[in-house]
């Protein structure tokens, strides 16, 4: 079977002024369907940055990348934001909820930018998974980071995307709740079949995934 | 209720200041727009009234005179009066001295032969007292006693000369303020002028003839029968009024799209990371963008809304307080053209921050604190 992520001499290189710096210095990733990755690496090797290209949020200085037998090079910028809309789903360190909004809206928010409108099995099915019943009329600042963070994963995977991009989703949360969000990833990817990458620091989140891949300076050293 | 609407109400209400100084802003200009015209309106509509009122068929001021009665320059010999007497099927002639008071508000004040003036107008309708017969003597309508609580005989000091109070008269008789012609003619120094004749024909079907008749004796003078005056007296046929309330609409504009602009703007900056969390859920720029732009309509719409209110409101109490400014009730027409004005000005000042925060960078926006 095609492999759902494959990325030729990916670089990538940020301009400050007149400093130039290499974020990525030519990364060649396969990823099938079904995975889950963890990347692993010091700070400022890259990981972020890698994980924003296969998402498109930004686009790279060179190299290839499909995703799902896409040729993000030569998509339009909303071209890749019609991709990501309907086949990535991002959960972030900092957990990232629309502040105004409830938990309910903001996973709904979700729905409505995908456009397919409310699917209320799917909406049930994942609140039930992640135990977020009594807490979908809250707002952000009323949940704890875990429950704000498994808000933010309800969001991420509601609309069944392909591909969900995780950047550190433990790292602002104590060991008990920093089980439960893995968990909650591992019975997602197996349930579902859902492929994951996720960026961690912490080495027991690395040991759940299938596959761990290490990078340094904008490279990788090891898969 | 659709999600993104509740996230545009949510955000609208999640900064009260800034939303109410919005609203606030729009409504002032809706608000401006619409007293502007209906006091333009009212006064000159109100103001027609009165002239009407008067009874003549015929008025006759000098050439170069304005439409707008007060505003005359140089004011012609009262003589003339006798010449237009003698033609055929005039009835009376009355000559008005005119003079625009600034105490106590801007009022018209008619210098009057009291004789002639009764004889085109049918005579006044006496509330209290009498005819001006002596030359201090002063006439003043019920509004205006009313409004600056005017009794009979006492003294009123205008034009720096003491007047005494012979009569309280029914309004509507062209002016609030009547005094002898001599002593107008004596405090503004125009011996033997006159700023306006009003003529009354022997029958209103020799209107035209004595308008034909006046043309050939006195060439250049204006001269127009009362019910073309009447017909004139709207906003739309007297340019320089319309280029007041032109510019008054532009301020009032001008207000509204920059406040917008600014509320709007800051509220980008102090979204910024909500705007890239959109974009990482895959919102399009046109998705933003219209999310902005309804927001911007939300406010846009309530200002709208507080605007007609808080302009009936105003139009009460400024009937209440200042019963001899009139201001026109709310014209559906002008409602619908500040309604547009409104919305136009809130889309366009809220358009450039709406394109800058669809062009905002994602991972910038995320990192953004
Ligand atoms: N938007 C940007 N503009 C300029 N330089 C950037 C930008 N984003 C990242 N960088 C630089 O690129 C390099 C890689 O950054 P990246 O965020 O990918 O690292 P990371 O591995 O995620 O680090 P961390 O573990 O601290 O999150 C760093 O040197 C960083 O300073
Ligand atoms: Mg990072």
């Amino acid at each position: 079977m095609e492999p759902i992520i494959v990325t030729e001499d990916l670089k990538k290189t940020y301009r400050i002024g007149k400093v130039m710096v290499q974020a990525l210095r030519g990364v060649n990733l396969i990823v099938q369907e079904g995975e889950f990755v963890a990347i692993v690496g010091p700070s400022g090797c890259g990981k972020s940055t890698l994980l924003h290209l296969l998402g498109g949020l930004t686009t790279p200085t060179s190299g290839k990348l499909f995703i799902d037998g896409n040729d993000f090079g030569s998509m339009s910028d909303g071209e890749r934001t019609r991709f990501r809309r309907h086949k990535i789903g991002f959960v972030f360190q900092r957990f990232n909820l629309l502040p105004t909004l409830t938990a309910r809206q903001n996973i709904r928010m979700a729905q409505h930018i995908q456009g397919n409108g409310f699917n209320p099995h799917r909406f049930q099915a994942i609140v039930d998974m992640l135990g977020l019943h009594d807490k979908l009329e809250q707002r952000p600042y009323a949940l704890s980071g875990g429950e704000q963070q498994r808000v933010a994963f309800a969001r991420a995977v509601i609309c069944e995307p392909k591909i969900l991009l995780a950047d550190e989703p433990t790292g602002n949360l104590d060991s008990e709740n920093s089980q439960v969000v893995l968990d909650m990833m591992r019975t997602i990817n197996r349930s579902f079949r859902q492929t994951i990458l996720m960026i961690t620091h912490n080495p027991e989140a690395a040991a759940i995934a299938d596959r761990t891949v290490r990078m340094r300076d904008g490279h990788i050293i090891s898969d | 209720m659709r999600v993104v609407s509740k996230m545009i109400v949510a955000n609208v209400l999640h900064r009260p200041i800034r939303t109410i100084v919005s609203i606030l802003a729009v409504a002032i200009e809706v608000g401006m727009v619409l007293l502007v015209v209906g006091m333009t309106n009212g006064m000159l509509h109100e103001g027609a009234k009165r002239v009407e009122g008067v009874g003549a068929d015929v008025m006759v001021q000098p050439p170069g005179a304005s439409f707008f009665l007060g505003l005359t320059v140089a004011p012609m010999p009262i003589k003339l009066a006798d010449r237009l007497q003698e033609v055929p099927h005039v009835q009376a002639v009355a000559p008005v001295l005119l003079h625009f008071n600034t105490t106590n508000g801007l009022n018209l004040m008619y210098g009057i032969d009291m004789a002639s003036f009764d004889s085109v107008s049918g005579g006044f309708v006496y509330y209290e007292g009498g005819p001006l017969q002596h030359p201090d003597d002063i006439l003043v309508d019920d509004w205006y006693a009313k409004a600056n609580k005017n009794k009979l005989g006492q003294t009123l000091n205008l034009i720096n000369h003491d007047f005494h109070v012979a009569g309280i008269v029914e309004h509507g008789k062209g002016a609030r303020i009547f005094i002898p012609i001599q002593t107008m003619q004596t405090l503004m120094g125009a011996h033997d002028k006159a700023s306006i004749f009003f003529v009354k024909c022997t029958d209103p079907g020799y209107t035209d003839d004595v308008v034909d008749s006046f043309e050939s004796l006195l060439p250049k003078y204006q001269i127009m029968p009362v019910r073309q005056y009447m017909s004139m007296m709207t906003s739309n046929s007297l340019p320089a009024l319309t280029d007041f309330v032109r510019a008054m609409i532009c301020v009032a504009v001008g207000i509204g799209f920059l406040v917008i602009f600014l509320g709007m703007y800051t509220t980008i900056t102090e979204r910024t990371r909500e705007i890239g969390i959109l974009k990482s859920l895959g919102a399009s720029k046109t998705y933003i963008v219209q999310a902005i732009l309804e927001e911007a309509a939300l406010l846009g719409g309530v200002g709208i809304v507080a605007g007609c209110i808080g302009t009936i409101l105003a139009r009460r109490l400024v009937m209440i307080y200042f019963p001899t400014i009139s201001v026109d009730p709310l014209d559906g027409a002008w409602v619908l053209r500040a309604t547009l004005l409104a919305i136009g000005g809130t889309l366009v000042g809220a358009f450039y921050p709406a394109l800058r925060a669809a062009q905002l960078d994602p991972v910038d926006a995320l990192a953004y604190e």
